[in-house]
């Protein structure tokens, strides 16, 4: 309150705004908070078959969650998954986003809604297309065959690759838009002064460029990350039910072992492992171009 | 190689590039819509023939046309919440010096960057819990799922509205209140035109992101209310055919319209 006094009107603006921005603030702190203080309190109960959920205070969920190697494999393989998803999309993601924000043509606005119109239509339909593509008998099987580079259906469907082109599919436009802004805020005229100061492009990339978008590039790096450690539909339908990773390992936990406790905890290690990796990535890349 | 000929090859190669990584992005939209044209049911290519058979198969497809419904019940609903909360805490964050106001902006943006699943599972608890304590059904209910689309609605209020009254020229409302109007004329016929782009958009993109939304509805649909894309996604477990394809692409050309609209009001570029 104290940095409200210097205005005469402020005590009384300040009540209407109290009005205006506590509804909002209530809702999402109860909405959101509420719900997560509930979960964590659920992980530490106990799970007895039969008996359903049992009150208790005990660690136990998040010892057999890590002392189980299939689970500790889940993890493992969640994290290798999305590390490489967000490699390959800062790769992809990089050109496009740079065409994109130094272009001053008509197109530039319907290609940005290209970008955005895969982002909204959901995960599920853009599985759908790529199981198109996969089948043994789909487009990139079928094509392949008759351009003679293969004699039999090379198996693609319910296959790592497949879980990472897809979920590469589905994060690419939310780097490219984070990058793209990123780089829109970087004057034309540095990237001009290190060439005609003698800097050849994959000089000036690597002086000029890559330092200036250094925040874009850790903020699109983070979300996609925090995406593709969390992906349900994409491994759900292209790694089929054999290929686990953490977020459908949840779902199963709630929706068929009805073990909520359980649920509750690797929730709450795939929330904790997420922003710790994301925090010592972004504490990494600080010191390093300090 | 010439040294004038040296950056427009580096340039054909940036192109290429991120013509490349566009074409990966829409290839999964490509095939959808393809598939939906096939004459026969098995997605085998090359097609056979091509047929408009399958948009009346997945218009008469049960689970589908419900999940329509309460998709587009729950999105404009969830919407209309969404504003309503989502419009005035903007107003106040802009225009008055909050106690804590970088904190209530942070957490009203939360939502967004919160993983579906994880949001999902919590509000998965959080309504039992509610339905333990007051003794009404709340999981599985219209309510609950309204209630948690709100919340993923109000980050994109939040965001979409600041961003537009941050531009605003506060001279024009003091010049109206000179002229003799009062607080609430000033606000209806003065800052809410001049803001009606991005309550537009906040509105579109909410509808939008509600309308998508999968993993977090997973866990607080009922038993025969589903979503769209959960009905889609359930249908996608069992089998690919162009009846999911031809509703899907129903699907792709309504959000490409509300998208074709947004960008009427509010250029992309400048929001997302």
């Amino acid at each position: 309150m104290s940095t409200a006094a210097p205005e005469a009107v402020a005590g009384a603006r300040t009540g209407l705004a109290g009005a205006l921005v506590v509804p909002a603030t209530i809702f999402v702190a109860i909405g959101l908070l509420g719900p997560i203080a509930i979960l964590f309190r659920y992980s530490l109960n106990q799970f007895i078959p039969g008996q359903f959920m049992v009150d208790g205070l005990t660690i136990e969920n998040y010892v057999k969650f890590f002392t189980d190697s299939y689970y500790l494999n889940v993890l493992l393989r969640t994290v290798r998954v999305a590390v490489i998803c967000t490699v390959a999309c800062l790769i992809m993601g990089f050109p496009l986003a740079y065409v994109l924000a130094r272009m001053q043509s008509r197109f530039k606005n319907l290609l940005i809604m290209l970008v955005v119109l895969p982002l909204f239509v959901g995960n599920a339909v853009r599985a759908a297309g790529w199981m198109t593509a996969f089948g043994s008998k789909g487009a990139l099987n079928a094509s392949l065959m008759g351009l003679g580079l293969i004699d039999h259906p090379i198996e693609i469907m319910f296959t790592e690759n497949a879980v990472l082109i897809g979920i590469v599919a589905v994060n690419l436009p939310f780097m490219v838009l984070t990058l793209q802004s990123v780089i829109e805020g970087i004057p034309r005229n540095v990237e001009e002064a290190a060439f005609s100061l003698g800097a050849g492009p994959a000089a000036m990339f690597r002086r000029v460029l890559w330092p200036l978008a250094l925040p874009g590039i850790l903020a699109g790096t983070i979300l996609t990350f925090i995406l593709a450690m969390n992906a349900y539909a994409t491994p759900v339908l292209l790694g089929g039910p054999k290929f686990q990773m953490m977020g459908p390992l949840v779902y199963g936990q709630f929706a068929q072992q009805n073990n909520w406790p359980f649920g509750g905890a690797i929730s709450f290690i795939l929330m904790t492992a997420t922003i710790v990796l994301t925090v010592a990535a972004h504490l990494i890349v600080q010191r390093r171009y300090r | 190689m010439s040294a004038a000929a040296r950056p427009s090859f580096g340039r054909l190669a940036l192109n290429g590039a991120a013509c490349l990584s566009l074409g990966f992005i829409l290839l999964p939209l490509i095939f959808v819509t393809w598939l939906a044209f096939f004459r026969q049911e098995i997605p085998s290519f090359p097609p056979e023939g091509y047929s408009l058979k399958w948009f009346s198969a997945a218009a008469s497809n049960k689970p589908f046309i419900d999940g329509f419904i309460l998709s587009l019940q729950v999105g404009v609903l969830a919407t209309l919440i969404g504003l309503a909360l989502g419009v005035p805490a903007s107003l106040a964050l802009v225009r008055h010096r909050i106690t804590l106001g970088p904190a209530v902006n942070t957490l009203l943006l939360l939502p967004l960057v919160m993983p579906g699943i994880v949001l999902g599972t919590a509000l998965y608890v959080f309504q039992i819990e509610t339905e333990i304590a007051t003794g009404l059904p709340v999981l599985g209910s219209l309510g609950g799922l309204i209630a948690a689309h709100t919340l993923v609605v109000i980050p994109w209020v939040v965001r979409l509205v600041t961003a537009s009254l941050t531009g605003f020229d506060r001279t024009i409302e003091e010049a109206a209140q000179n002229l003799g109007a009062g607080p609430l004329t000033t606000f209806w016929r003065v800052t809410l035109p001049s803001i009606r782009p991005g309550i537009v958009a906040a509105g579109l993109f909410g509808f939008v992101t509600s309308f998508g939304n999968l993993e977090m509805s997973l866990f607080l649909v009922g038993p025969g209310r589903t979503t769209l894309p959960i009905a889609i996604l359930q249908y996608l477990e069992w089998k690919i055919d162009p009846t999911v394809a031809a509703a899907s692409l129903i699907q792709i050309v309504l959000i490409a319209v509300a998208m074709v609209v947004t960008d009427r009001y509010v250029k992309l570029s400048r929001v997302v």
